[in-house]
This record gives structure tokens, C-alpha cells and sequence, in this order.
């Protein structure tokens, strides 16, 4: 078949569309746009899960309701109390923090690993199938573990009092922060590792190889090449990360409980004891709300800032 | 294909999203109307190893009633969130645990439960075979709602009888005995008093005590009533500097909020003599018993809590869990079966059984039974507590409404390891809500 009929048949296809029902090339049109319909179970899914929850949390922010009685329309009280509470301005910026500091630690950290790992030397295929078993464990058995190996009498800190001092790490705001960031990096390092690791191997080899040609060494090449062509990577990794660190709250419940006093209390554990320990849903719904606009605008912006949503291509000029 | 084309499958599918959620909410929204009766009692009760007692009297209740009862359980920490959201439902039980008190005072206040006079009336025992402070933790604005229905908790304040021994202390009778056996076992290098500030409900019994001992029951009692004055007091303050001034001598070292007694912290620093004293609720001794056998048998000690002179309160006075409480939902189609059900939690064979799995029921005869108990000396030594106690303060935070909990513990961990000074912790409680 030439391409002249090709052409041919689908205009006339375009003029009077399943005249021949048969024709193969009916389906080839078709594959232009899916039906919306092939949208519906994500779409119903979504809907009944996220939107309609997020609608009632909304609706719910306006009214008093302790789960027993009919909740009562409180207007804006919900949210002139939340402004007044330092507990949730508090918890907002520890919320941000612990982001922050998670992005900061395990982002080198990752590069690094990953661009490393991307090697295909066997010994670094074996280590970095170890370094992914953090990954393959819950958050929770993993809170546990570490809450046992820092206890101050019988764990690590007893040991090692040069470094731990008397081991009260999870009694200072500091050395509590400290705890969290650290459990989260170890357990969600790997996965940030992989993400990487899967980039730069995609990074083509001719570019190292003209690199080399040109005289830049191991060092230059990473700046100046493997980070460059990382860069989707990294925006991509670093929302995982920031959608991650702003909705921590397995760790929080388990390591610090908030704690000490409310040093650890970061907003969606906040959400979690005005919900599920004080029964003060209202209050609890308008946490929940404030931190979704809180996420979204987080992520609007890294995505403008980053460029992310235009797309560009690191293989131009390729 | 154009838009246009497409616009009505899009309704279908927003029709369809639309249809699901309304036949879901309509699950979510029926309340108030009676259960969907089959015929029986429903008795839900937190899921533990003690349910084996519950089966047994569920099965000897079956055996002389027409109307049969169920049992069901909803196991450990989820238990009150789960309760709450329940209680007000369809799937509603007609009989429930709690922990009287503040645990069931939002139902009280929703009008969803019986008070329980008029069981009492037709059957006075309901009441009088059960110990006087116990049974009033279960009582709401003067009316009773519930019947003890596991063992008593008290507060016990237990020590390691080798640790004492070394320093050369007696178990402290008094106040100023405590200051001084913390002082002698701080000198041997070992932390004179072993607590799970983690878990922030340990510390809150030496809250708990200490306002008792100083300014009696009657000062906490205001407070709960909604007298915020209470929290200024002289005595409050006086309890306050007395905490202050035993955790800034050393008696807690200065890791306690890093130590848990769930994780078996707390107890494993009593067992192991690297702590002299702890004070816990009287499952200490089980714990103990579990993880450390040797211990338990010979270095385990345990007094009541030191009295303090000039203080107020009764030397005998105790605080804890008094027990836990069965009460009614006002909904139930069959009172009096349920009635016939409240009277097997005071028999013969709910005291053998409670004794048989180490929990020491607050029945009047009890005392006939306590050679049998797992532990009969240590059964009697806490029978006889709470025999003579005359106030038995329930543990502040379960008097407290569950909605100051939070609020609560963090006050208590707070001014315990320095964050808030006095002013800071009395303006925190009386922030609490009270009703």
C-alpha cells in the first residue's frame, strides 16, 4: 500500500466516516482521542474519594460536630479560633520545616547514591539492592524500630554518651526534629535513589564521551552533565518529597506523638488529635482544609518556578 | 466526533458518581430511630485478653434468659474513637465498656443513655454490693450510669527492694522520707525514680496524688465543676512547687521524656535496679510478673503513695482507674433483660473469674474469694486500699471530657520537664474545657 492511498482513504474517511464498517483503517481515526468514557472509573474513583470527601471537610469547617449529636452551623467560628491558636500557627511551620529539612538532606543525598548506583559495576548492583530494603518496610514497623534503637537506657544513645549526651532526644524540640528527619531520610532515601539511578542511566553516553574528548573530568562532567540532564528527575523527586513531608504523620505518631508538649505537632498530626482525640470535627475539618490550600500552593509554585509545566525536553540538540 | 457528541456520556457518569454518593451518605445519616432489633443484646466491650470473663458470663446469662445477648469487641487504642462514631448509629449497642466519668459524659449530654435509678429501685443490690468510690465514678450529675464491670486500678507506688536496700532507705511513708531515700539513691549514681514521661499519662499521676495529698479531693472536684479559681489556689500552688521542686532535685534523671512504660521502658529500669521507684497503676504487677519472673517474686515492692504533712487530703486516699463500667443505652428494647444481665457483674462467679485472670473486682464479696487470686496478698493489699479509701479520684484525664485530653497531657509533660512555669500550667488548665 502506498502512501498516496493512505492519504486518500483517510480523507475520505474524514468526508463520510463508517461507510465501510469493516475498513481497518476506521480504528486507525479512533486512536486520536480516547472516549471520555475510558475516564469514568478513574474519574468515579476520584470523585468519590477525593472531591466529595474534600467537599464535605469544607462544608464541615463551618459547623460544630462531635460525632454524636447533628453537627450545628458555627459560621466562621472554626476558623477565627484556628488563627488565635498557636498551636496551629506553630504546627504550620513545623510542618514546613520538617519538608524543608527532608528535602535538603535527601535530595544530595540521593543524587548521589543514584547517580552512583547507575553504574553497572556488580558490586554497586548488590549494595544498592540492600540500600532499597528500607523502602520494602512499613513506616510504621520502621518508626518502631527506631524508637527502640534510640532508647535513652537501653538503645544506642546509652552507648554512645559522647554523642548522645543523656539520650533525652526525644524530650528537646531540636534532637526531635532531628529524629524525624532522620528516620523519614533513611526510610525514604531509597526510593529518591532509584528515581535517580533510572535517570542517569538514560543520561546518552555520547555526551560523556565528548566531555571526555574535550578533557573534563569526573567531577566536571557531573555538574555540568549529569545534573543538568537530571533536572526533570529532580522536580519530580522533590514534589514527591514536599507532597510526602507535609502530610507525614505515621512517624509523628509513633516516634514523638507530637512531643514533647507540642514541639513535634505538625499540622496533620494537629488534624489528627482535634479529629480522632478531642472529637472536635469542625476544628479538625478546617485543619484539614488549611492544609490542602497550604499543599496546593506549595505545588502551583514549584511548579512554576521549576518550569516543570512547560515540559522541555533534555534531549534538545540530541 | 465533536464536544457536543460527548456531553451525554459525561452526564452519565457524573449521574452515576451522583447516584453512588447519595445511596452512600443515606448509609452514613440514620440516627436517632431504635436499632435494627434482632431480637438481642448487644454488648460491645474493648478487645483484650480479659473478653475470656465476658464470654463466660455472656454464656451463663444465655442459659437462664429468653432474650439472648451478644458479645462484641473492638480491640485496644481505637476503642473510644470507634465507640463514639457507633453509639449514635444503627449499629448502636444496648450495653457498652467505658471508664465512667468524663469517658461517657458527651453521651450523658447527647441524651443517648439510661440512668440506671430505676434498675436500682427494683433491685437495690445493683448499688450496694458494690464498693461506694467505685461505684460513684460512674456517676453524672448525681445520677448513676454505670456498673463496675472488669477489676480496679489503683495507683501503687512500687519499688526495687534491692535499690533501697544498697542506698539504705525504707520504703517512704512520708513526704519528706521520699526526699531523702531520692537523695540517698541518687548519691549511689542510679535514678532515684523510673517514669515513662513519653507516654505522658505516668507523669500525670504525680499530679494526681500530690494535689490529693495536699489539698484533697474537694480542690479537683471544683475545678472539674468549671471553678477555674481552683487551678490558683494556694494548695495548687503548693502541689505545684512540691513537683517542681522533686523533679529539679534529680528524682526523674533527666531523660524521662524519652522513656515509655509501654515499650517496657519504665518497668525494665525498676527490674534491672537502674531505678528505685516507680509509680504506675497497679498492672505494674502483672508486667513485671511477664517480663521479669525474678524480679516480681523477690525485689518488687510496693507501698501506697506517701502522705505529705499539713496536706489535706486523706492519707488513704488513692487515685486510678476505680474500674470499668457497663452502662445502657436509653434505646434499648429490652431493659429488662439487661438488668437481669448488670446483676450477674456482682455473682459469685464474675468475682472467680475477674480473680482467676489477676483483675481484682470492686464487689462486696470479693473478700470471700481472695485466697484464690493469683496473687492473694498483693489482691488483698489493694482490696483493702480501695476498701478504705475515702475518695477514689478517677485519673484526671479520663474525668476530664476526652476533648481536653490532648490539651491536657501536653500542660502536664510541659510544666513537668520546665517548658511552662506555674503560671503557664494553671492558665493551660483552666483553658481546658470542662463540660
Amino acid at each position: 500500500m502506498s502512501t498516496k492511498t493512505l492519504v486518500r482513504n483517510e480523507q475520505d474517511e474524514e468526508i463520510a466516516p463508517r461507510t465501510t464498517p469493516t475498513d481497518r483503517r476506521d480504528g486507525v481515526v479512533g486512536v486520536g482521542r480516547p472516549g471520555f468514557g475510558w475516564a469514568a472509573p478513574a474519574a468515579v474513583f476520584f470523585g468519590l474519594f477525593a472531591l466529595v470527601p474534600l467537599i464535605l471537610v469544607a462544608v464541615l469547617s463551618f459547623a460544630t460536630w462531635n460525632g454524636l449529636s447533628d453537627p450545628e452551623f458555627a459560621g466562621l467560628d472554626n476558623w477565627k479560633k484556628l488563627f488565635d491558636d498557636p498551636v496551629l500557627i506553630q504546627s504550620l511551620w513545623l510542618s514546613v520545616l520538617l519538608t524543608v529539612l527532608g528535602v535538603a538532606v535527601q535530595t544530595p543525598l540521593s543524587i548521589l547514591l543514584g547517580v552512583w548506583a547507575a553504574g553497572h559495576q556488580r558490586n554497586r548492583a548488590i549494595l544498592s539492592a540492600i540500600y532499597f530494603v528500607p523502602l520494602l518496610l512499613s513506616v510504621a514497623a520502621v518508626s518502631v524500630l527506631w524508637r527502640a534503637v534510640l532508647d535513652p537506657n537501653f538503645g544506642v544513645p546509652a552507648q554512645a554518651s559522647w554523642l548522645f549526651g543523656d539520650g533525652n532526644l526525644f524530650g528537646h524540640q531540636a534532637s526531635a526534629i532531628g529524629v524525624l528527619v532522620f528516620v523519614s531520610t533513611w526510610q525514604f532515601t531509597p526510593l529518591h535513589t532509584l528515581i535517580y539511578q533510572g535517570a542517569a542511566r538514560a543520561v546518552p553516553q555520547v555526551l560523556y564521551q565528548a566531555a571526555q574528548i574535550d578533557g573534563a573530568g569526573t567531577v566536571r562532567q557531573f555538574f555540568h552533565i549529569t545534573l543538568p540532564q537530571l533536572r526533570n528527575s529532580i522536580i519530580t523527586s522533590m514534589i514527591l518529597m514536599v507532597v510526602g513531608g507535609l502530610t507525614t504523620f505515621d512517624t509523628v505518631l509513633i516516634l514523638t506523638q507530637g512531643g514533647p508538649g507540642t514541639d513535634t505537632t505538625i499540622s496533620a498530626y494537629y488534624m489528627y488529635q482535634k479529629a480522632f482525640k478531642s472529637f472536635d470535627y469542625g476544628t479538625a475539618s478546617a485543619v484539614g482544609l488549611l492544609l490542602v490550600l497550604v499543599a496546593t500552593v506549595i505545588s502551583l509554585v514549584m511548579v512554576r518556578l521549576s518550569g516543570y509545566d512547560k515540559m522541555r525536553s533534555t534531549m534538545e540538540g540530541l | 466526533m465533536t464536544l457536543r457528541a460527548r456531553m451525554p456520556r459525561t452526564a452519565i457518569v457524573g449521574g452515576a458518581a451522583l447516584a453512588l454518593l447519595l445511596s452512600l451518605s443515606g448509609c452514613g445519616t440514620g440516627s436517632g430511630t431504635a436499632g435494627s432489633d434482632d431480637g438481642k443484646i448487644h454488648i460491645l466491650v474493648y478487645g483484650d485478653a480479659a473478653n475470656k470473663v465476658e464470654k463466660q458470663l455472656i454464656a451463663t446469662f444465655n442459659k437462664q434468659s429468653k432474650v439472648k445477648a451478644v458479645l462484641d469487641t473492638i480491640p485496644g487504642a481505637d476503642y473510644q474513637a470507634k465507640l463514639q462514631t457507633v453509639i449514635n448509629s444503627k449499629q448502636a449497642p444496648d450495653v457498652f465498656f467505658n471508664w465512667g466519668g468524663g469517658s461517657i459524659k458527651p453521651f450523658v449530654d447527647a441524651d443517648l443513655l439510661m440512668p440506671l435509678d430505676d434498675f436500682i429501685a427494683k433491685d437495690p443490690e445493683l448499688k450496694t454490693r458494690f464498693l461506694p468510690s467505685v461505684f460513684n465514678s460512674a456517676e453524672i450529675d448525681g445520677k448513676p450510669y454505670g456498673v463496675p464491670m472488669r477489676g480496679t486500678q489503683p495507683v501503687l507506688f512500687f519499688h526495687n527492694k534491692q535499690v533501697l536496700e544498697d542506698a539504705g532507705v525504707k520504703p517512704p511513708k512520708t513526704w519528706d522520707e521520699l526526699l531523702h531515700a531520692v537523695k540517698a539513691i541518687k548519691a549511689k549514681g542510679v535514678t532515684p525514680i523510673a517514669l515513662g514521661g513519653g507516654d505522658r499519662w505516668p507523669t500525670l499521676m504525680w499530679f494526681e496524688y500530690l494535689f490529693d495529698r495536699v489539698a484533697g479531693p474537694g480542690l479537683f472536684q471544683k475545678a472539674l465543676d468549671g471553678d477555674k479559681a481552683a487551678w490558683e489556689s494556694a494548695d495548687s500552688k503548693k502541689a505545684l512547687g512540691m513537683i517542681r521542686d522533686l523533679v529539679d532535685a534529680g528524682a526523674f534523671g533527666t531523660n524521662f521524656d524519652s522513656v515509655k512504660f509501654t515499650d517496657q521502658g519504665s518497668p525494665t529500669l525498676l527490674a534491672t535496679g537502674k531505678a528505685g521507684f516507680e509509680l504506675m497503676g497497679s498492672w505494674e504487677y502483672s508486667t513485671q510478673q511477664d517480663a521479669h519472673p525474678e524480679f516480681a517474686k523477690k525485689d518488687l515492692g510496693y507501698t501506697a503513695f506517701p502522705t505529705v504533712k499539713g496536706g489535706k487530703g486523706d492519707a488513704s486516699d488513692l487515685v486510678g482507674n476505680t474500674n470499668n463500667f457497663y452502662s445502657v443505652l436509653k434505646k434499648t428494647e429490652h431493659p429488662e433483660a439487661v438488668a437481669e444481665f448488670l446483676k450477674l457483674q456482682y455473682s459469685d462467679e464474675f468475682v472467680k473469674a475477674q480473680l482467676g485472670i489477676g483483675n481484682l473486682p470492686t464487689t462486696t464479696n470479693t473478700p470471700l474469694f481472695l485466697q484464690k487470686a493469683a496473687s492473694p496478698g498483693y489482691a488483698k493489699f489493694q482490696y483493702e486500699l480501695v476498701e478504705k479509701a475515702p475518695a477514689f479520684q478517677l485519673s484526671w484525664d479520663q474525668a476530664y471530657p476526652q476533648s481536653a485530653a490532648t490539651s491536657m497531657y501536653q500542660a502536664i509533660q510541659q510544666f513537668f520537664n520546665g517548658q511552662l512555669d506555674e503560671g503557664g500550667f494553671i492558665k493551660a488548665m483552666q483553658a481546658l474545657p470542662t463540660s
